[in-house]
């Protein structure tokens, strides 16, 4: 009884490909929880977390390659839109009004004899400004609530869950007719703000989500049972493992501001000339979409392809970092 | 008996039952742990065994401090550590760690296994000089049976036993004294459960542990433990050495859930008595008056419904020195062999 | 043979490659017989019972191979219409999760009666009357006034019990019962068990236990299976299995069971790790970890060789391991 042919305690370390053995193992037998079918974790060895992981998959999809791509040459033109559109998007001819395309003005010319080209062009930088800008906004204002919601829990949590549910009776559009036609500046910071007061809620109630489920985890109370401050536990432990569906929402969420910068000009409250925007340049071709429909084409198609490619790269994203097909 | 590392007496941990949205009244309480006292000797394991919703997993985490008890007293080492808070209480902390049941769960899937196990010393940055911290990491890892190379690998690259070793490493990391042992094995398969008991095992006695080992599978526990405790409704029913409560116990219920276990034994199903309880485990919401166990409880009478039998050992038994003499809380104690004599032989002259 | 396996094998797709779930496992159950399927996780036990009842998610699961005759005929070879007529009246399953498998919405007295209604055509009212007479079957209390109650108003016991009515509901021929107690506190198990035993008496069912639990399977079982990797590695009738097992795999888990006089030592303990299912080493897939491997078991898959009449050993040195 005393002597065994082997020895059980060093016999575990893995040999070989062992590391993610039995994980692979154990799925094939959940099957019914873990739709998917079982999974091996590739081959073991080299040190891969689950960021590597997503990043792995994310290069494989074609989905995310695409919106990649758009979105770089989308912040490539509001960089540097000199680059590959000549002229001032100002400096319009009025001779020229809904003139089609032609050399030097590839899209035609809008009624007020502008190049549509040029226009889209610049319009691209108050798009990717105004998306930028409200996304980090609403994603640094709401998640640090919604953390600290979700953590603390009780009155505090009670209370923010109450202001959000006010912020989301709020109708978008036309709070922003009420509270922007008051304002003068005719700058991008007004749209922005207005987008980060109303937009903060919902990146609020998905962090304080994201963050009670992590913190359910055993892992939190090991920390805990250590001795590890609450600092330590939201940062090193809650936070990394909460903030996959936040960086989803807010990249979808990107696209949808784009939107309502585009819905806000058109409607007269959001930017004004001479500031150039798409939202701006779709309002003033409206009229006039029986005989210059291209005026209205371009910026709108523009302002589609924009939005949906931060959709897609959301989406992308998410199926990376959803564990759950993991 | 070795002087006492942990003293547990008259342990309660309700947690109130609220309703309302914003102006929360208190409508209840979910009583998890009603009562409960028992001593821990240095080097010594006790088990507790029990149903779920029993209050086991609470105690664990009263034990470690996760909780805070709603009355009663934890004493390490004579010092009452559930009043502690701050640095104080950080110190304590050094000396009870906890490994827990889920080895999916209690690892953070985005650290790796070096971090994990080298967190303790961030927290407490006196237990080790930062440049001796990786050496200390990859020597925890080997001493629980990991090969120290896999220091930078992440959770998902391990198996379920693997990961109880890395939990089990963790634990390790500060040199507790006393290790709170939460179901650390029934999430794992078969095959590799003994792996991580022999594993347990040999740290006891390597590193001077104490443990309190909290399971529900009997055999386990009787493997393990020094003593058992056995805990119903929020508490001990019964408790005493290993062989007092398997072999001789006196407590009805310790007696239904021994006879309930399912023996790996085929020829010992027709000659073994089965005591089947009927219906199902009141809810700690509204525990039954006088012995809780009365609802279930084939014996019970008028008596069992007024007055709350003690933990102690029952009258009939306090003037023997047998094994059935010893803590049990029930007015009609008596002893009822239910575990089967092992059977001669068994199947196995050991490992080929 | 009410219900024969033949050589099935089932495989998933995935990302990273192909897990060989069930490699050739074959075996049958007669009509009051209980079949104890033993395996840990990933021994391919659950996906078997799957295919067996036609649940196996495709894709991203595939059957390769194999036969699966349900009263002498392959139900893999018939059309999905005829399986479903199989499924509930024919053959019937019980899961681990009561909770999960029950639909919440609605009361357990409609999901019972549901399949009077779909099965036999039955008005809702004699459907109900059913659903009632089956509660109480299964020893439910109080069964006329709970069967309007939803499944999260009753206990895990409880919901395991309805569980088994639902199962009963159409009388099948076989019950096929996936970790039905694992969920379960001991003295619930037992109730349980018993429960299952005493019914399957009753209708002269027969019966597949899936567990990885020896004891549950000591008590209740007629026959053992034991698999590993996916494939059968030994199968006995349960007595003859605990007095001395004739595979290395089948002993080493009836030997890691803390027994008494064993207090106080080292358990036995299996060495190693089960197997990546997408990477099944050669030859025997338990060799890795066996105490009694030579050469031949890296390279030679051994075959189910005959121990005796109704025994079998994928063991090339089963002799040596019945022998001790």
């Amino acid at each position: 009884m005393s002597e065994r042919p082997y020895d059980p305690e060093r016999a575990i370390a893995p040999t070989g490909a062992g590391g993610a053995m039995d994980l692979a193992a154990s799925e094939a037998e959940t099957l019914e929880k873990t739709p998917g079918g079982p999974e091996g974790t590739g081959p073991a060895g080299k040190p891969r977390s689950l960021w590597s992981d997503a990043w792995r998959d994310l290069r494989r999809n074609p989905v995310f390659l695409i919106s990649a791509l758009v979105i770089l040459f989308l912040v490539f033109i509001s960089l540097w839109p000199s680059a590959i559109a000549s002229g001032s998007p100002l400096k319009c001819d009025l001779s020229k009004a809904q003139e089609g395309s032609q050399p030097g003005a590839p899209f035609g010319y809008d009624g007020q004899g502008c190049n549509v080209y040029t226009r889209t062009v610049y319009g691209a930088r108050t798009s990717v400004t105004v998306g930028v800008c409200a996304t980090l906004g609403v994603a640094v204002l709401g998640s640090a609530l919604g953390s600290l919601a979700g953590f603390f829990g009780g009155t505090s949590d009670s209370f923010l869950s109450r202001v959000t549910d006010i912020f989301f009776a709020i109708p978008v559009v036309l709070g922003g007719l009420v509270l922007l036609s008051v304002v003068t500046s005719n700058t991008v910071w007004p749209v922005i703000g207005f987008m980060v007061l109303l937009g903060w809620p919902q990146i609020a109630r998905i962090a304080r989500g994201s963050v009670i489920t992590a913190k359910q985890n055993d892992y939190v109370q090991a920390a805990r049972a250590l001795g590890a401050s609450n600092s330590r536990i939201l940062v090193r432990h809650i936070a990394p493992n909460a903030v996959a569906p936040v960086i989803v929402v807010a990249t979808i969420a990107l696209g949808t501001f784009i939107t309502l910068e585009a819905t806000l000009s058109y409607l007269g409250v959001g930017l004004k000339p001479p500031n150039v925007s798409w939202g701006i340049d779709i309002s003033a071709a409206s009229p006039y979409i029986r005989n210059a429909p291209h005026a209205l084409l371009w910026p709108s198609g523009a302002l589609a392809l924009t939005v949906l490619a931060f959709i897609m790269l959301g989406d992308a994203v998410r199926d990376a970092l959803d564990p759950k097909l993991r | 008996m070795a002087e006492p590392i942990l003293e547990v007496s008259g342990l309660v941990k309700y947690y109130p039952l609220m309703r309302g949205i914003l102006f929360k009244k208190q409508v209840g309480a979910v009583k998890a742990v009603d009562g409960v006292d028992f001593t821990l000797a240095k080097g010594e394991t006790l088990g507790i065994v029990g149903e779920s919703g029993c209050g086991k997993s609470t105690v664990a985490k009263l034990l470690c401090s996760l909780e805070r008890p709603t009355a009663g007293s934890i004493r390490f080492k004579g010092e009452d550590i559930t009043r502690l808070s701050g640095r104080a209480l950080r110190a304590v902390r050094r000396n009870i760690q906890m490994v827990f049941q889920d080895p999916y769960t209690s690892l953070n899937p985005r650290m790796t296994v070096g971090d994990i196990i080298g967190e303790p010393y961030e927290i407490h940055p006196e237990a080790a000089p930062k440049g001796d911290r990786r050496r200390r990491v990859r020597e925890l890892l080997d001493v629980v049976g990991l090969n120290p190379e896999y220091i930078n690998r992440y959770p998902h690259q391990f198996s379920g036993g693997q990961r109880q070793r890395i939990g089990i490493a963790r634990g390790l990391a500060l040199r507790p004294e006393v290790i709170v042992a939460d179901e650390p094995v029934s999430a794992l398969d078969v095959s590799v459960q003994a792996q991580v008991i022999n594993l347990l095992d040999r740290l006891q006695s390597e590193f001077d542990l104490s443990y309190v080992f909290i399971a529900h599978d009997l055999s386990i526990v009787r493997h393990i433990s020094d003593r058992v405790g056995v805990m119903y409704l929020g508490r001990i029913v019964e408790i005493g050495r290993d062989a007092e409560i398997y072999d001789h116990p006196t407590h009805p219920y310790t007696q239904a859930l021994l006879s309930a276990v399912p023996v790996p034994d085929p020829e010992a199903r027709e000659h073994r008595e089965r005591i089947i309880l009927t219906g199902d485990v009141p809810s700690p919401t509204n525990i039954p008056s006088g012995c809780r166990f009365r609802t279930r409880c084939w014996k019970a009478q008028e008596r069992c419904t007024r007055e709350v039998p003690a933990l102690a050992v029952p009258e009939e038994f306090r003037r023997t020195t047998g094994p059935a003499a010893h803590d049990s809380a029930c007015h009609f104690a008596a002893e009822k062999q239910v575990v089967p004599p092992e059977a001669p032989g068994g199947h196995g002259n050991g490992p080929g | 043979m009410l219900l024969e396996v033949r050589d099935l094998q089932v495989e998933f797709r995935t990302r990273d490659g192909v897990a060989k779930a069930v490699n050739g496992v074959s075996y049958g159950v007669d009509a009051g017989e209980t079949l104890a399927v033993l395996g840990e996780s990933g021994s391919g036990k659950s996906v078997t019972a799957q295919a067996v009842m036609g649940i196996l998610d495709m894709p991203p699961g595939r059957i390769t191979g194999g036969e699966i005759l349900f009263r002498g005929k392959d139900v893999l070879k018939l059309k999905e219409e005829e399986r479903r007529r199989i499924r509930g009246a024919g053959m019937a399953m019980i899961f681990q999760d009561a909770l999960s498998a029950l639909n919440p919405v609605l009361s357990v007295g409609d999901q019972l009666g549901e399949m009077f209604v779909v099965h036999r055509g039955m008005s809702k009212k004699a459907a109900r009357a059913k659903a009632i007479e089956l509660m109480e079957r299964v020893r439910i209390p109080g069964a006329a006034q709970r069967v309007g109650d939803y499944p999260h108003q009753f206990s895990g016991g409880m919901r395991q019990r309805i569980m088994i009515a639902m199962a009963l509901a159409l009388e099948p021929a076989l019950i096929i019962a996936d970790e039905p107690t694992t969920a379960l506190d001991v003295t619930v198990q037992a109730q349980v068990m018993d429960l299952l035993a005493d019914l399957q008496r009753e209708y002269h069912m027969g019966l597949i236990l899936i567990t990885h639990d020896l004891g549950v399977v000591a008590d209740v079982a007629d026959r053992i299976a034991v698999m590993y990797a996916g494939k059968i590695v030994e199968s006995a009738p349960v007595r003859d299995i605990y007095k001395a097992p004739a595979h290395p795999y089948t002993r080493g888990l009836l030997d890691s069971i803390p027994r008494l006089d064993q207090k106080g030592q080292e358990l036995y303990a299996i060495k190693g790790l089960p197997p990546n299912l997408m990477n099944i080493p050669p030859g025997c897939a338990f060799h890795p970890r066996c105490p009694m491997a030579q050469d031949v078991c890296r390279t030679d898959v051994p075959p189910l060789y005959e121990v005796s009449e109704d025994r079998g050993s994928a063991c090339h040195f089963w002799r040596e391991c019945l022998h001790g």
